[in-house]
């Protein structure tokens, strides 16, 4: 079995424009074997350079990459034994499906039979049995990326490198294509990093998720972890939708902690030792958050209501925060109209407490 | 890319970078530089005063400025006759025969050797003309001067304007019109405001292309333009043929260097701000919307239909006039002319197939490397502006460079086929180079990152990923080469001799000696071998599994 580590991984680079550019900073990163891991981020947060320093394709300005133990740092790209699945497929256009999954076998030089044998068996495996003599502009984009899938999975990579695959496709096929990579990975069993913008997709597809910021990882961990602990207001707000509150810290109550938000008190339950009159910030995801008809406790006003079929988004005014509540699958008679008066609920158990800043 | 095969790959690049460099020394800039110093020296010493008497002369200063007049308003005709083809064409929803008239009325003119439709105006407007003398019965048609120059040169030169024109229009598209007539616009506004205003730069690209065109045409002025009407390129001609003035030659050929390396600097400023994207694939279909009413729909293709008759009238005529005994004259049929052409004319068609045929290799391997080098090397950029300036200068000066420079030791190539080759490879290759950078700049970089991520080294990568990618710039090369080596005229007439000669040389003969059915029969013939090697060189590329590249750069002689 295969694993990757990367160690203290700097990438810098010099833009005409804006001079040195960090892309990467101070990576640490160890993929398990045969683990599905992404890389999360917005653009520019440096995931598709880390991948292409994987893949050999970038060298970086300091740190190492280690595959299956092995220093590859310094090893050219075509010596990596990878498999890499391009944003725009990379498809080669002037060959034929057949010859483009072919082609990684053909540079490794097995025999005509054995290419054939292999180049059949993936394409039967990416659904695409009889598609062997088509160009690939006669393809659709499905069916361009499971080719560009089939190649890069044919030549038994020990790595499995992927860069956006799904970004040009529509959101239906998106779906569907993720589903197809996450069971071909998991059948194959090739540890695999898998690059993505999109939070959903992450979730659906990783065992573990690294979130990117700035270069650097801001956090990494199963989906379930990163969503229900975040380690940041960053990586809070980038997985799923969130409530951020800005609060002081007044004074603890049993296992809770009091904080004050603009006069209002809330318990939070936290083991978190703070010294009165910190400055902190509590999150709250919109599922957590009640809403009922006026009565005591936390007052609100609803700004928006969006009814959703399975569900119904409310906008609210708290203190002075719009807050994001989501009911789901709600009772037929509970409406609250925008404009009035209701009162919220913020659990001691769904409220956390983050880092300001 | 891994480090070491860059490393690899380094001294054969670096070897064929120092030759073509070198090439381009001695076959550009040398001879550039050997006419600036023919021209500014006198018996090994500087001295400017021939040169300044010679611009004094009333004739030198007449030719420069009847050579900018006729430039001028061959750019505007030109461009007006352009614009209405590549618009019908974009707009007017036209069937496909018509597409196909169009199509062919546009080729013709760019495969024909130079002197054609001034042959054929000839016949048609001559003293003893088909329409002058036969149809209204004159007997004494003046048909040269600067009005049949004129029309000859912008129906020989307009097709250039419609290549250039013709992606654009179909790149803005209909649907821009249409959200400016949803947004209330009347047809005219929106075509006003909306269409001409984003064509603009095309129609500047499109006259600066034709200017240039007209201002090294050779060929037309030397038959139609007569006595009263001396252009730069034939009265340097003149000089060098008629008066040995070698000196003097010289010293015209450079004052038309002047405009045209401007037009030249203007265009490629021009070019560079416009974006290649919508060239070169597809294109977007044209929704031709209601851009185009239904009457002003048979006004455009009334125009073109008007054109491309004309054009046709004109070959047809020429045909005729290859198979008749004496044109005007003696009507009867006859293959005297074509035994004219495969007797006497046999030495030039076997030089010209000859010297075409090892240009044409040459020719299309060098525009490969040049373009692939230019996007890949320090100095690329410098790369590929000298390796233009061949192209970008008129004939006349390129030719007269090479007699001045090629004329002694070390480098003696006078009345070698060789200096033909030469000339044609380092004049015509530009077309191969563009087409070849335009190609790459459309392989995205992942494709051969791609190839290398699938194990390939960089060897394996070029052979078996980009070579067969670029393979249709290498065709498309070889044509153009090849077209040219059988029509060019204007640099070559100095460069041939008595060892190796052109059938273009022997039109201009045959058109001196009055001999104009041979003449005709000659032109035919050239058109008739370019047709069949160009579309030969089509099919072969298909067999090689290739598609066929949109020219990124419209050709002149």
């Amino acid at each position: 079995m295969v694993d990757v580590r990367l160690e203290h991984l700097s990438a810098e680079f010099t833009h005409p424009a804006r001079g040195t550019v960090v892309a990467v900073r101070e990576v640490d990163l160890h993929v398990q074997s045969g683990e599905l891991l992404t890389l999360l981020g917005p653009s520019g947060c440096g995931k598709t350079t880390v991948l292409r320093i994987i893949a050999g394709f970038q060298v970086p300005t300091t740190g190492r990459v280690f595959i299956d133990n092995q220093d590859v740092t310094t090893i050219a790209a075509n010596r990596r034994d990878i498999g890499f699945v391009f944003q725009n497929y990379a498809l080669f256009p002037h060959l034929t499906v057949q010859e483009n999954v072919a082609y990684g076998l053909h540079v490794r030089h097995l025999a005509a039979a054995d290419i054939a044998r292999n180049v059949e068996k993936v394409l039967q495996l990416v659904d695409l049995a009889g598609f062997g003599p088509r160009l690939p502009d006669e393809l659709s984009g499905g069916q361009q990326q499971r080719v560009a899938l089939a190649r890069a999975v044919v030549i038994q990579p020990r790595v499995l490198l992927f860069d956006e695959p799904l970004s040009n496709l529509d959101a239906k096929l998106r779906v569907q294509m993720r589903g197809e990579i996450r069971e071909l990975q998991r059948v194959l069993g090739i540890t695999t990093v898998y690059v993505t913008h999109d939070q959903e997709e992450a979730m659906a597809i990783s065992d573990r998720i690294a979130v990117m910021d700035q270069g650097r990882i801001a956090q990494c961990d199963t989906a379930e972890e990163l969503y229900r602990r975040p380690a940041s207001s960053f990586v809070a707000s980038f997985l799923g939708r969130t409530n951020l509150l800005d609060a002081t810290f007044v004074g603890r109550d049993g296992d809770c902690a009091i904080l004050d938000i603009e006069g209002q008190r809330l318990p939070v339950r936290t083991a978190a030792a703070l010294e009165p009159g910190a400055a902190v910030r509590a999150m709250i995801r919109p599922e957590a958050v009640g809403i009922g008809p006026p009565g005591t406790g936390l007052r609100a006003s609803v700004l928006t209501r969006t009814y959703l079929g399975d569900k119904v988004e409310y906008v609210v005014r708290f203190a002075s925060y719009s807050l994001h509540i989501v009911r789901f699958n709600p009772a037929e008679n509970e409406r609250f109209e925008p404009g009035g008066e209701v009162r919220i609920e913020l659990p001691p158990d769904g409220l956390q407490l983050l880092p300001r800043g | 890319m891994s480090v070491l095969s860059i490393r690899a790959a380094d001294p054969l690049r670096t070897a064929v970078l120092g030759l073509i460099w070198l090439l381009l020394a001695l076959f550009v800039v040398f001879p550039l530089l050997m006419l600036g110093l023919r021209a500014a020296t006198d018996n090994g010493t500087f001295d400017l005063t021939p040169a300044l008497n010679a611009l004094r002369q009333t004739n030198t200063l007449r030719a420069f400025f009847n050579s900018l007049l006729l430039a001028t308003l061959v750019g505007l005709l030109g461009t007006a006759l352009g614009f209405l083809f590549a618009f019908t064409v974009a707009r007017a929803r036209i069937g496909r025969t018509m597409a196909w008239l169009l199509d062919t009325a546009t080729l013709l003119p760019l495969i024909s050797p130079p002197f054609t439709t001034s042959i054929a105006f000839v016949f048609s407007f001559g003293p003893r003309g088909f329409i002058s003398h036969g149809v209204l019965g004159m007997t004494n048609a003046q048909v040269y001067g600067l009005r049949s120059t004129l029309v000859a040169e912008a129906l020989t030169y307009f097709p250039l304007a419609y290549m250039a024109l013709r992606p654009m229009l179909t790149a803005i598209g209909g649907n821009l019109e249409e959200m400016a007539f949803s947004l209330g616009s009347s047809r005219w506004r929106a075509f006003r405001t909306v269409t001409l205003k984003l064509t603009v730069p095309g129609l500047a690209n499109a006259f600066l292309l034709l200017f240039a065109a007209s201002l090294a045409d050779f060929a037309t002025p030397l038959i139609l333009a007569g006595n009263d009407l001396p252009v730069l390129p034939t009265e340097a001609y003149l000089q060098i043929t008629g008066m040995f003035d070698l000196k003097g030659g010289a010293v015209l050929s450079l004052l038309l260097l002047v405009p045209a390396l401007l037009v030249f600097l203007l265009q490629r400023r021009l070019v560079a701000r416009r974006s290649y994207v919508t060239m070169g694939g597809k294109g977007v279909r044209a929704t031709a919307g209601d851009s185009v009413t239904p009457n002003l729909r048979w006004v455009l293709v009334g125009g073109c239909m008007l054109v491309v008759l004309l054009i046709f009238y004109l070959y047809g005529l020429l045909a005729y006039a290859s198979l008749v005994q004496a044109f005007g004259a003696n009507g009867t049929l006859t293959l005297a002319h074509y035994r004219v052409v495969f007797t006497q004319g046999m030495p030039a068609i076997r030089d010209t197939l000859i010297i075409g045929a090892i240009a044409m290799p040459l020719g299309g391997l060098y525009g490969v490397l040049v373009g692939s080098l230019v996007g890949r090397v320090r100095g690329g950029q410098a790369l590929e502006l000298v390796s233009m300036i061949n192209y970008a200068l008129p004939g006349t000066v390129v030719g007269i460079g090479y007699l001045v420079a090629f004329n002694t030791p070390p480098f003696l190539m006078t009345g070698t086929a060789a200096i033909i080759i030469a000339c044609y490879i380092f004049r015509y290759s530009p077309s191969g180079i563009r087409t070849t950078i335009a190609l790459l700049a459309q392989i995205d970089r992942s494709i051969e990152e791609a190839s290398t991520s699938l194990g390939a080294g960089t060897a394996t990568t070029f052979r078996r990923v980009m070579l067969p990618l670029i393979l249709p710039a290498f065709f498309a090369g070889l044509s153009v080469v090849f077209i040219r080596s059988m029509t060019a005229i204007s640099a070559t007439i100095f460069l041939v001799s008595i060892h190796w000669t052109l059938i273009t040389v022997r039109i201009l003969e045959n058109m001196t000696e009055l001999s104009l059915g041979p003449a005709a029969a000659f032109s035919i013939f050239v058109i008739a071998v370019v047709l069949v090697v160009t579309k030969g060189l089509e099919v072969l590329l298909r067999l090689l599994g290739g598609r066929s590249a949109e020219l990124m750069m419209v050709e002149h002689e």
